[in-house]
């Protein structure tokens, strides 16, 4: 159970997916302007990113691997996504019309999310196991939340502030997500 | 309905496409991946165990089918001929033994000659730092040069010559076992392996 | 004139990733070393530049409803074959890069330029588009990559420049220091042209 705890804890706050490892960023940059843009997004990530972190595991495992085509990885790996993400938006629509009207416009988003992708080929390379998979994928994907929805909150308040003209936008978004990764970086002393 | 065709006709030409080429790709890449990705992770052990051959012991390796692992892909025992002039007079080996933290792999050097061990070394472990983790320091691996390879290798508690790592006698248990397993494949593939 | 034009606006018009701000995440995370920079830069160069020419070539045959699904097969067989030839000859580039090289495939460069240039326009003008918006990516991620490393390491290319005294700053080729390098770089970039249109 520590082990799990601890893939958790690291996944979160250590190893954060943006901030440490790089994946999501351009997301993370594009729908930070504002909180609720921002909590649609970190929810529909969570979602897809489980999700998509299993499946892929069981596609690695009960057909790649034993049709020894794992070259292919890639290319089975990013259209298994593009469809799941086609999937949950006709199912959500289907039956459950407000969380669609919540994440819908987030979810074509999230295809080209390399976090998605990304967190699918950790677990391959890392060898976890299908339990492990799981957990770390919705790790992962909390993290990625919860990092979102911290730059939200940050963001929200430059519109209050004077910022520099060449520093206004992305730019400015860039440094403070610097500040943010270093703030985070402290969390490295908690395992 | 011809419309619904005509998508599912191109997406799959686009496929079939696709995957033929990267079918191609993939076969011409193949050997050239496999030596890169064995001489990136094995070279250096087996520089440690042998020396003074003139040959590519990477180019020249064996893969020996010994097994399948739990998805049913075979396993193989990857075997490194030093070679002199055209003649091999030693091999390296690796192998795997089941340490305090899961398995250990050691590359084994046998000198085929005098019979010997030309020496190990650690190539993968999880042990504990500080203590079973001493298992790759030379204190340790250099005992087992010029052992002599008709008997297993034993611990000195056992009647045999090899001091075990103080406080952790599993990460020992586990080199030796894979040690001697080295040797159990190169006592029954001997032939198969020299030629 | 068209090829010069769709070739040059890729090195400042479009410049990625500052203009056109896209393909963050290798920009952030392979630029430790002006090597790895280059390296990862090439790689996208060469799936862009292929998928564009493929995707411009047979625009007319792919109906529109499944474009995206075809570019992204298209895309990623090409980033396999990146894969695969990376794997094969530049062993322990392949390594550095690790995980970022199947992640090409979903570097909104690739799609983005698929979408809004190639699956319109000739094969010419594609080809010229791929390669410049490509070089240009690769020129700043060297920078990126060479201002990190001789800042965090004392060196460019793997030797050493810096005098003997200097105390590499690691901040840099840490994690912050991409986010707050790559923010101040594209200050930088903004602040020219700022001047150059008030000219």
């Amino acid at each position: 159970m520590s082990d799990y705890l601890l893939l958790m804890v690291s996944a979160i706050l250590i190893n954060n997916i943006l901030l440490a490892k790089f994946l999501g960023n351009c997301p993370f940059l594009g729908t930070s302007k504002r909180m609720d843009t921002a909590m649609g997004m970190a929810m529909a990530v969570v979602f897809v990113l489980t999700l998509s972190g299993v499946i892929t595991w069981l596609v690695q495992y009960y057909v790649l691997i034993p049709l020894n085509i794992e070259y292919l990885q890639t290319i089975f790996f990013i259209l298994v996504i593009a469809f799941l993400v086609q999937f949950v938006e006709i199912v959500l629509q289907k039956t459950a019309p407000a969380l669609f009207r919540a994440l819908g416009i987030y979810l074509p988003l999230i295809t080209t999310n390399c976090a998605v992708l990304g967190v699918a080929i950790i677990n391959i390379n890392e060898e976890f196991g299908f339990f492990k998979t799981m957990f770390y994928s919705f790790s992962s994907a909390v993290g990625f939340g919860l990092a979102l929805v911290l730059f939200a909150g940050i963001r929200e308040r430059f519109a209050l502030v004077r910022i520099p003209k060449p520093l206004d936008g992305t730019a400015i978004g860039l440094i403070t997500a610097g500040l943010m990764a270093l703030a985070f970086s402290g969390f490295a002393g908690l395992v | 309905m011809r419309e619904i065709l005509r998508l599912v006709v191109v997406l799959s030409i686009i496929c079939a496409v696709a995957g033929f080429s990267l079918a191609l790709v993939h076969k011409v890449t193949k050997a050239q991946i496999d030596y890169q990705q064995v001489k990136f992770v094995k070279e250096p052990a087996v520089k440690r165990v042998l020396t003074g051959y003139d040959n590519d012991p990477i180019k020249d390796r064996k893969e020996l089918e010994i097994g399948k692992d739990k998805y049913g892909r075979p396993q193989f025992l990857l075997v490194f001929p030093a070679k002199k002039e055209g003649k091999t007079f030693a091999l390296a080996m690796e192998t795997y033994g089941k340490g305090y933290h899961g398995d250990e792999g050691v590359m084994v050097g046998i000198d085929v000659e005098s019979g010997k061990l030309t020496g190990i070394g650690i190539t993968s472990h999880s042990e504990t730092p500080g203590i079973g983790a001493k298992a790759v320091e030379p204190s340790f691996t250099d005992q087992f040069k010029d052992i002599a390879i008709q008997e297993d290798v034993k611990k000195k508690s056992d009647g045999g010559k090899i001091e075990a790592l103080s406080g952790a006698t599993l990460t020992t248990n586990g080199v030796l076992s894979a040690v001697n397993s080295a040797l159990k494949y190169y006592k029954e593939l001997k032939d198969k392996l020299i030629s | 004139m068209a090829f010069g034009k769709e070739f040059t606006k890729g090195f400042w018009d479009l410049l990625p990733p500052f203009r056109l701000v896209l393909g963050l995440c290798p920009t952030l995370a392979v630029t430790t070393s002006a090597e790895n920079g280059l390296g990862m830069g090439l790689a996208v160069t060469f799936v862009l530049v292929c998928a564009n020419c493929i995707i411009s070539l047979i625009r007319k045959v792919i109906p529109s409803k499944v474009r995206v699904a075809a570019f992204i097969v298209i895309a990623a067989s090409f980033v396999v074959i990146t894969e695969l030839v990376m794997k094969a000859y530049f062993y322990s580039l392949s390594t550095l890069l690790g995980i970022f090289i199947p992640l090409i495939v979903v570097n909104c460069i690739i799609l983005g330029r698929a979408e809004a240039f190639a699956s319109k326009r000739g094969v010419i003008d594609s080809f010229a588009d791929g390669l410049g918006i490509g070089l240009g990516f690769t020129i700043s991620l060297t920078v990126l990559g060479c201002i990190r490393e001789v800042l965090g390491y004392g060196a460019i290319f793997g030797h050493n420049i810096m005098w003997e005294s200097f105390r590499p700053f690691s901040f840099m080729v840490k994690p912050p220091g991409a986010f707050v390098c790559l923010g101040l770089l594209l200050a930088l970039i903004n602040f020219i042209s700022m001047r150059q249109k008030a000219r």
